[in-house]
């Protein structure tokens, strides 16, 4: 391959490949650490000596919360199709869940599985319905959705409305479980899907999905078959999200038409991604956190919350549209690409090439 | 047998007929140039030819199989690649990523994939080892965890090169590869265009204002005009033909 002839490349001086290896091994652990940090907070939180039980209730949402966001993030940060409707996603999460339970008696674990699915089975058609829909006319369609699946669970007579459908206690593996169960059974629940997003991110497909996000056209000359990936990040961001939803109406063992048919809930999902930072793993979980406890930090203001996330949301979205995320990894990115950067050392001649455009 | 053929393929948008019956044949092996005037239809027929526009009449073959109602991604899937006149990547990605996603068709199963099987954790093993190696050839091994967006115009023009080579295509179409490109910079992109055509095997069509390059390369070259065909033939035959001359490379002046 020698003669090809690079005048311009060899300008930059060659770098030695084994310390940017371990450079960015380095920062790769640095990102977990983080996670795993979160994580150990979350894990030994109930055991501290002055939560009480309602703090661990609130708790259980929060994770509710940072798994919907999750979902949310799939298509939101990494595909890059913004959706105001996964409340309605969070709602067929809970009433199958809830309807399962009440006419079958399945419990928790398979109860949430199958929210996740039939959410999943949704998100597909739903991919496939939207599949030439982009930027704002995602937003309003998923809107629809949302709207769709409330006026759907208010007046179905199955659904039972605003009367809602009250549940029995949650029990895993036959055993009843109290709020502490619960948590720990949602918080188990939150690591996997946070191991899966991670997985999937590093993966070819979570390549295709950034991909679809940045630019159409080049990822379909390279093979991206946009429909099916498109609807495959619909169905995953359905499937976390309706997950998610089974959790929110087991935990208070009811669910009714005054909760899910409310479209805030969508808009809130999607403040939760936006105002964590959707594009990254530990984005949904600012956010999530920061959507649960607006209503309890206010208080007796808590009708006024949201005027707080809208502000919040638009400064998110003035100042750091990467979500708070993206502003704590500044540093660590900035760091990064400087250490990389030295083990080139200082260019030795200023690169004489082409017009920048 | 021609790797592509062009049929009388006819392209409209609404009044105006961007390609009225081109008629192109691509032997196997060479290095095919498309030029003419701005708005002959040039870069109409290259998305016609990758199926990303649709045609109003007339067939394409690719290895004498219809693929008029092939997709792009399916496109890819038989063998052809193609970089775009204002370079399209991934600008927020690093080099690696950009050329990772040409590779995107040797992933296996997703479902597989999206889990980190260990299966798909060699296959990505393999597939990075490729990448890299696409990139020391373009040279663009120093800068694989730069994010595109840092790197000069020249760069960019060789990672887009780099992952339509990274998707071990049989054909490349090659939109405008040496625009706005100093006379270093052109020279040294003919040389990796040849290589790539002589030591890979990989066909090439390439479309081009720079009348330099396109003499230098191409063994067989087709010139547009209006959307129609107006000629064709070796470089030499096309520079002497009177055609061609009147309507797009002007008389030499001496």
């Amino acid at each position: 391959m020698g003669e090809i002839t690079a005048s311009a490349a060899a300008a930059r001086p060659k770098r030695d490949k084994r310390a940017v290896t371990a450079l960015k091994a380095r920062f790769v652990r640095h990102n977990w650490t983080l996670v795993a940090l979160l994580f150990v907070g979350l894990l030994i939180f109930p055991a501290l000596p002055f939560v009480e039980g309602w703090m661990v209730y609130q708790g259980s949402l929060v994770i509710v919360y940072i798994m919907a966001a999750q979902g949310v993030g799939i298509l939101t940060g990494y595909t890059g199709l913004v959706t105001v409707g996964h409340g309605g996603f969070l709602a067929i999460g809970a009433y199958t869940a809830a309807l399962l339970m009440k006419f079958t008696g399945l419990s928790l674990i398979p109860g949430m599985i199958a929210g996740g699915v039939m959410a999943a089975l949704f998100g597909m058609l739903l991919g496939l319905v939207f599949l030439r829909l982009a930027g704002a006319f995602m937003a309003i369609g998923t809107l629809g959705f949302a709207f769709f699946i409330g006026s759907i669970v208010n007046n179905v007579p199955i659904f039972e409305g605003r009367t809602g459908i009250s549940l029995p206690a949650n029990t895993v593996f036959g055993l009843e479980i109290d709020d502490f169960g619960f948590y720990y059974v949602a918080l188990v629940t939150l690591a996997l899907i946070t191991l899966f997003i991670h997985s999937l991110m590093r993966s070819g497909v979570g390549r295709a999905f950034k991909a679809l996000r940045d630019s159409d056209k080049p990822a379909e000359s390279s093979g991206v078959n946009r429909v099916f990936y498109r609807t495959l990040a619909f169905s995953i961001s359905a499937f976390i999200t309706g997950v998610a939803g089974a959790f929110n109406g087991l935990i208070v063992n009811y669910v009714s038409a005054e909760v899910y048919a409310d479209i805030w809930y969508s808009v809130d999902l999607l403040v939760a991604a936006v105002v964590g930072g959707s594009a990254m793993l530990f984005g949904p979980f600012l956010g999530g956190f920061f959507v649960a406890m607006v209503p309890f930090f206010l208080d007796e203001l808590a009708d006024f919350a949201f005027i707080l996330k809208g502000v919040v949301l638009i400064a998110v979205l003035v100042l750091a549209p990467a979500g708070i995320a993206g502003v704590v990894a500044r540093p660590f990115r900035a760091r990064r690409r400087r250490l990389l950067d030295e083990t080139r050392g200082p260019a030795q001649t200023v690169e004489a090439e082409g017009v920048q455009s | 047998m021609s790797h592509l053929r062009c049929e009388s393929v006819t392209v409209r948008f609404g009044g105006v007929v961007a390609c009225n019956n081109i008629n192109l044949e691509i032997p196997e092996g060479k290095i095919v140039g498309l030029i003419g005037p701005n708005g002959a239809g040039k870069t109409t027929l290259f998305n016609v030819l990758n199926r990303f526009q649709e045609y109003d009449s007339g067939h394409i073959y690719y290895r004498e199989q219809i693929v008029d109602n092939k997709k792009p991604h399916e496109m890819v899937a038989l063998g052809m690649a193609r970089t775009f006149q204002n370079v399209n990547l991934f600008s927020e990605q690093s080099t690696l990523d950009n050329i990772l996603i040409g590779a995107h068709l040797q992933l296996g199963n997703p479902f597989a994939n999206m889990f980190s099987l260990p299966g798909a954790r060699r296959n990505e093993a393999v597939l990075v080892d490729k990448a890299v190696a696409i990139a020391d050839m373009l040279h663009l091994s120093e800068e694989l965890d730069n994010p595109v967006k840092n790197l000069s115009y020249g760069y960019r023009k060789r990672v887009e090169l780099a992952r339509a080579l990274a998707a071990e295509p049989e054909m490349i179409l090659l939109d405008e590869p040496v625009a706005g490109c100093n006379e270093d910079t052109t020279r040294e992109l003919e040389d990796i265009v040849r290589h790539i055509n002589r030591k890979l095997g990989v066909t090439i069509i390439v479309v081009e204002h720079d009348m330099s390059m396109v003499m230098n390369v191409c063994d067989l070259i087709y010139v547009i005009n209006f959307g129609a065909n107006l000629a064709d033939g070796t470089p030499a035959e096309v520079r002497a033909n009177p055609d061609v001359i009147a309507a797009y490379l002007g008389e030499e002046t001496q």
